[in-house]
């Protein structure tokens, strides 16, 4: 059976005054049917620039290509869910027109919308929040309501750009928990870009591993754990094990990085 | 803050307000009367309130004349300007090229420009409707061009990623993000507008507030001229406290605040 997401050389050079800057170098990943891969690299390795290719906001290099269930994507515009690191919630919105902003822009009516939110709202942590306005709940909420309004939008694919980036890391640890759980009762292809190991292996059924730019494939490991998994999984041997090796992984990429900054400096 | 507190606080500053006001007409009333002579240039509150009574039946329909004129050309500045700013957010290339000609014809003095409307549109309404929209229109656009571009990028991207085009993108996000940007150029513009609909009239009319303010300025009734004054102040604090409630009702989140 063909890959839900396949990317197929995909590579971005941007044109600046003085010359040509290389982010990604050309990529080759298959995501399968169901699959939550993480992905985590060094800061500047591009991991954002390949998930605006894949979310259809950037054009790849002439040469690359995307494709949804073995079928090349002309445009993955309105077929692809994406979760951005900040939440971006409209602060004109309650908390359930916000969630629901995605369908109503597919062209589900809002009545219809509204009722599938109310669904699944308290499986988010949201109950009795629907008519809140974003103004008056925590970070963690806030991005929950993201979350929602990403899982709301019918797409098989979703891609999350370290979602919990930006919060404390007892929040944190609870909703990547509670991901873990939302991901198993709804089954979705999950792209996860994250700088926190633990997170990626805690989360991932795969991680991959990016060079420092440009961008390309360093390490892919399978992560073998046993769903469901619990926070204690994270002291296992086998959870160990795995996050030295990714760790050593992206050390030396970070190096490489910082070595070629400073050959990049001017003498003097 | 608790709202038996919230009103005890409002209860205080109109308390506040209320005795200011008497304070300064009551100041005004003593100056003039030991100062001001036979004639003063500036009558007495209690004079021009008289004459307020008075006439009241010609001030009323004078005002009722001015701010006809004024809303018309408002409600049109704010439908033509929000609509411009709506094709020139659309297309940079279009207001790169056309935004110096609607500079340029903004610094043309409203007074000089003013005689060639009233020959364009007659003595009625609608050369005073022309002016006070030519008044106001300009720095809506400007406000609503630059609201409409103050969007956030990656809340564009987020609503693209959703399929979103150009008229839901719009709709959906960058019409309440200009919304903020939108009432403070209308709150302007109230102003603007009445002063397009006053100077119309000094112009070529035989009704309205302007019109009362120029005879009486003619026949040296300053007491006249003042009460045009001050219907022209009632006029414009009514004006802008519509606005006002209008943003009020239409802004209920918590918006950056762009109030100078």
């Amino acid at each position: 059976m063909a890959d839900k997401l396949t990317l197929r050389r995909i590579a971005k050079t941007f044109e600046v005054d003085s010359g040509r800057v290389a982010v990604l170098e050309p990529f080759d990943l298959g995501v399968a049917d169901g699959e939550f891969v993480t992905i985590v690299g060094p800061s500047g390795c591009g991991k954002s620039t390949l998930f605006n290719i894949v979310a259809g906001l950037l054009p790849p290099d002439p040469g690359g290509s995307l494709l949804i269930d073995g079928r090349p994507a002309a445009s993955t515009l309105g077929r692809i869910g994406y979760m951005p690191q900040r939440d971006l919630l409209f602060p004109w919105r309650t908390v359930l027109d916000n969630a629901v902003i995605g369908l109503e822009i597919q062209g589900v009516p809002r009545a219809e919308a509204r009722r599938r939110a109310l669904d699944v709202i308290g499986q988010f942590g949201l109950d009795g929040f629907a008519d809140y306005y974003p103004f008056a709940l925590s970070g963690g909420m806030k991005q929950r309501v993201a979350l929602l309004r990403t899982f709301l939008f019918e797409s098989e694919i979703m891609l999350l750009d370290e979602p919990f980036g930006a919060l404390d890391a007892l929040t944190r640890s609870i909703l990547q928990e509670w991901l873990a759980d939302v991901c198993a009762k709804h089954r979705r292809t999950i792209v996860f870009i994250t700088h926190d190991v633990e997170e990626a292996i805690f989360l991932g059924d795969r991680v991959i591993v990016m060079t420092a730019r440009p961008g390309r494939l360093k390490l892919e490991v399978a992560v073998g754990l046993e769903r469901p998994r619990v926070p204690a999984v994270v002291t296992s041997a086998p959870f160990v094990a795995l996050k030295a090796q990714i760790l050593d992984a992206i050390r030396e990429e970070s190096l490489r990085s910082f070595a070629a900054l400073r050959t990049e400096a001017p003498p003097g | 803050m608790t709202r038996a507190a919230r009103r005890r606080r409002a209860v205080a500053s109109v308390a506040v307000q209320a005795m200011a006001l008497v304070a300064f007409l009551g100041a005004w009333e003593v100056l003039v009367r030991l100062f001001g002579g036979p004639k003063p240039i500036v009558p007495a509150p209690s004079v021009i309130a008289a004459e307020i009574v008075e006439i009241r039946g010609l001030l009323l329909s004078s005002g009722a004349y001015t701010l006809a004129s004024a809303v018309e050309g408002y409600v049109l500045a704010l439908v033509v300007g929000v609509a411009l700013a709506v094709v020139f957010e659309s297309s940079p290339a279009l207001q790169r090229g056309l935004f110096p000609f609607f500079v340029a014809s903004q610094a043309v003095p409203i007074i000089a420009f003013s005689a060639v409307v009233i020959l364009w549109f007659g003595n009625g309404p609608l050369s005073k409707v022309a002016i006070a929209f030519y008044l106001s229109f300009f720095p809506v656009t400007v406000s609503v061009v630059k609201g409409l571009q103050s969007c956030d990028p990656m809340s564009v991207a987020l609503l693209r990623t959703f399929g979103a085009g150009r008229l839901q993108l719009l709709w959906k996000l960058r019409m309440p993000v200009m919304l903020p940007f939108l009432f403070v150029a209308l709150r302007v513009a109230t102003t603007t507008a009445l002063i397009g609909a006053i100077v119309g009239e000094w112009f070529g009319d035989n009704r309205g507030v302007g019109t009362l303010i120029l005879q009486s300025l003619y026949a040296e009734d300053t007491v006249r001229l003042w009460c045009g004054i001050v219907a022209c102040a009632i006029i414009g604090a009514l004006f802008y406290l519509v606005v006002v409630l209008l943003e009020r009702w239409l802004l209920w989140w918590p918006a950056p605040a762009l109030d100078a």
